[in-house]
C-alpha cells in the first residue's frame, strides 16, 4: 500500500515538474545560454544567455559590430555556435534546425529579393518552398498594406516597399517569433513612423514576440517592450524597458558659472556629481526624493555664493540606460 | 500556424526554374544556339557548292562541343549563381526549414536542364539554319540524308560529357559571391582546350572532355564520357554535400 501511494506520489512530482519546465520553456520565445561564436581570434559572441519572453517586442540594442548579427545568425542556424545553446519556442537549434526554423520568421539586414520578379512573385517563391497555401501571399501582403504593389518588380520598389516586402516575407506562415534585424535602416522618417506603428501593434495582430535589432535608440525606446544591451558581444544589461528606466537613477542637470566648486562642495556634501559637457550632472539613486534631494543641493551651492543658472531634471531614458550600461561593462571589458 | 508539410525536393526545383524568368540566364541560354545557328546560315551561303548534311550538322555540333557549351556554362553558372549572390539571398533561403542541399542540387539540375534546351535548341536552330540556306541559295541545298537521330545522339552524348565542366564550374560559381573566380576558370579552362585541342590530357579536362565526343578514336571518346559524366556526377554530389554544411558568413 506504502509502495503504491509512494508512486502514485512520485508520479504527481513528476507531472508537476515537467509541468514548470515546460511552463518555464514556452514563457519565453527564444532563449540563449552562454551564447558564443568565435571568428579566428575574434570573440564576436560572448557568452550571450538572453530571454525573450512570449509576445513581447524585444529591442536587441548594441553599436554596429557589437554582436547583433552574429546573434541573430546563430539564432537562425546560419552559424554554428561554438559554445552554449539556442531554444526558439522550446526548440534547441542544433538538434533541430529545421524545427526551430518552422517558427522563425525573418528579416535580414540584405533582404535579398530577386528583382527581375515581382514582389507578388518573390513571395510565391518563399511561399513554396515554406509548402504554404497560395492564399498567404495575399493575407502577408493585405497586413503589410502592400497588395496594389505587389505585381510590380522588386526592382521598381522603393526602399521603404523593399522594407515591407522582408516583413510580408517573414510573416508568411504566421511564425510565433520574428527575427528583425534593422527594420528602420535606409528608411525616411515617414517610412521609420510607419514601421514603428506596425511593429507596436504587431504583438497583438498576429500574437508574435519580435526581436527587433537596431542600434536607433529613440526608435527602440518608442517600440520595444523588452530590451537587450550588447556591448564587444556581451549582454550587459536585459530586462522589461520600464523596470530598467524605474532602476535608473534620476539625473538633474546644473549649470553653474564655477562648476569646479560646485562639483567640489556638492561631493563634500555628499552628492553625486559628475562633469557632463558644460553642466554638471548630479545622480540621485532610484528610489529616492528627487524633488527634496535637488531643493538640498540649490540651498549647499547657494549658501555657499554659488551663482545657478539652471536645474533642470532629465528624463529617464533609454540613452541613460544604455550609457550606463556601457560605461558599467568597459571595465570589464578592458580587464578581460 | 500553419499545418506542417515536408519539404520536398520537386518544390526546390520548381522555385529554382521559376527564377530563371526574365532573367539573363535565360537569354543567354536562348543566344549561345543561335550564334551558332547564325554562324551556319552565312558560311553555307558564302560557299560555292553544296554540303551534306552529315558535314553541317557535325560543324555545328563541333563549334558548340568545342568553344561554345564551355563558355556557355561558364556565363550561365556564373549568372545563375550571382541570382543568389547579388541581391544577398543565400542567408534567407538557407534560413528556410527545407534540407539545404535541396537548394543546391535544384540549382545544379536547374543548370542541367537549360544546357539541354540548348542543346536541343542548337539542333532545331541549326536545321533552320540550313533549310534557310538552301532556300536562299538553292545551288548550296544541303544533299544527302539527315540522320536527326545520330545527330542527337551526339548532342546527347556531348551534355552527358559536360557534367564534369558544368558541376566545377557551378561549384565555384556558388562557393564566391565574387564573379571572378568562376570566369577566370571557366576562360581559363576553355583557352586551354582550345590551344591545346590534340593533346592527350584533354580528354581529362573538364573544357575540352566534350569536344572528345568528337574524336575519331571510339576508345577516347568513350574514355572521356566516362570521366565527364562520373566525374559529373560524384562532382555534383561532393559540391552539394560541400555547400550544404559550409558556413555562409
Amino acid at each position: 500500500m506504502n509502495f503504491k501511494l509512494d508512486l502514485k506520489f512520485l508520479h504527481g512530482l513528476l507531472y508537476l515538474l515537467l509541468k514548470l519546465i515546460s511552463n518555464y520553456a514556452m514563457s519565453h520565445a527564444i532563449e540563449t545560454q552562454g551564447l558564443t561564436r568565435r571568428f579566428g581570434d575574434r570573440t564576436a559572441v560572448d557568452t550571450v544567455s538572453l530571454s525573450v519572453p512570449e509576445r513581447s517586442i524585444y529591442g536587441f540594442l548594441g553599436r554596429n559590430g557589437a554582436g547583433k548579427t552574429t546573434t541573430i545568425k546563430l539564432l537562425l542556424g546560419l552559424l554554428r555556435p561554438d559554445a552554449g545553446s539556442a531554444r526558439v519556442a522550446g526548440i534547441d537549434i542544433a538538434r533541430d534546425r529545421m524545427g526551430a526554423a518552422r517558427k522563425i520568421g525573418a528579416l535580414l539586414e540584405a533582404q535579398g529579393f530577386y528583382p527581375n520578379l515581382a514582389g507578388r512573385e518573390n513571395l510565391d517563391l518563399s511561399r513554396r518552398l515554406l509548402c504554404l497555401p497560395a492564399s498567404e501571399v495575399d493575407r502577408v501582403l493585405e497586413v503589410t498594406e502592400m497588395s496594389v504593389h505587389g505585381g510590380r518588380r522588386v526592382a521598381d520598389y522603393s526602399l521603404g516597399m523593399r522594407q515591407r516586402l522582408g516583413l510580408a516575407r517573414a510573416m508568411l506562415g504566421a511564425p510565433p517569433v520574428l527575427i528583425l534585424d534593422e527594420p528602420t535602416n535606409g528608411l525616411d522618417p515617414e517610412g521609420i513612423a510607419d514601421m514603428r506603428g506596425f511593429l507596436r501593434e504587431l504583438p497583438a495582430r498576429t500574437g508574435a514576440t519580435v526581436l527587433l535589432s537596431s542600434h536607433l535608440l529613440g526608435e527602440i525606446e518608442q517600440t520595444a517592450t523588452h530590451i537587450g544591451i550588447l556591448s564587444h558581444g556581451r549582454l550587459v544589461l536585459e530586462g522589461a524597458l520600464d523596470e530598467l528606466k524605474a532602476g535608473v537613477a534620476s539625473e538633474v542637470a546644473v549649470e553653474t558659472d564655477m562648476p569646479e566648486r560646485a562639483m567640489a562642495l556638492a561631493r563634500e556634501h555628499g552628492f553625486d556629481v559628475a562633469h557632463a559637457g558644460d553642466a554638471l550632472i548630479a545622480r540621485f539613486a532610484p528610489g529616492k526624493d528627487v524633488r527634496a534631494g535637488t531643493a538640498a543641493l540649490n540651498r549647499v551651492l547657494c549658501v555657499a555664493g554659488i551663482r545657478i543658472h539652471a536645474l533642470a531634471p532629465r528624463q529617464r531614458t533609454l540613452e541613460t540606460l544604455y550609457r550606463q550600461a556601457a560605461l558599467s561593462a568597459a571595465p570589464a571589458l578592458a580587464l578581460s | 500556424m500553419q499545418p506542417i508539410h515536408m519539404p520536398r525536393f520537386s518544390t526546390a526545383l520548381a522555385v529554382e526554374a521559376y527564377k530563371l524568368r526574365r532573367s539573363l540566364a535565360l537569354l543567354l541560354a536562348a543566344v549561345a544556339p543561335l550564334l551558332i545557328a547564325v554562324f551556319v546560315f552565312f558560311n553555307l551561303v558564302r560557299m560555292d557548292k553544296a554540303l551534306p548534311w552529315l558535314t553541317t550538322l557535325q560543324t555545328s555540333a563541333a563549334i558548340w562541343a568545342f568553344f561554345m557549351l564551355p563558355m556557355s556554362v561558364t556565363a550561365l553558372t556564373a549568372l545563375v549563381a550571382n541570382s543568389e549572390h547579388g541581391p544577398r539571398a543565400w542567408d534567407h533561403l538557407r534560413a528556410l526549414p527545407l534540407p539545404r542541399w535541396h537548394l543546391y542540387a535544384a540549382k545544379a539540375a536547374c543548370v542541367l536542364g537549360v544546357v539541354v534546351m540548348m542543346s536541343l535548341a542548337l539542333a532545331v536552330l541549326t536545321w533552320l539554319a540550313v533549310q534557310a540556306a538552301g532556300w536562299w541559295k538553292p545551288a548550296i541545298a544541303a544533299t544527302g540524308s539527315t540522320d536527326v537521330q545520330a545527330y542527337l545522339l551526339l548532342l546527347g552524348r556531348i551534355f552527358l560529357a559536360a557534367w564534369l565542366l558544368v558541376a566545377v564550374q557551378l561549384w565555384i560559381a556558388l562557393r564566391y559571391a565574387s564573379f571572378v573566380p568562376a570566369l577566370a576558370t571557366g576562360i581559363g579552362g576553355t583557352f586551354f582546350a582550345v590551344v591545346a585541342t590534340s593533346a592527350k590530357i584533354g580528354a581529362f579536362l573538364p573544357w575540352q572532355i566534350p569536344v572528345n565526343q568528337l574524336a575519331s578514336d571510339p576508345s577516347r571518346s568513350q574514355l572521356a564520357l566516362l570521366l565527364g559524366f562520373a566525374g559529373g556526377c560524384i562532382a555534383l554530389v561532393a559540391m552539394t554535400w560541400h555547400l550544404g554544411r559550409r558556413e555562409v558568413s
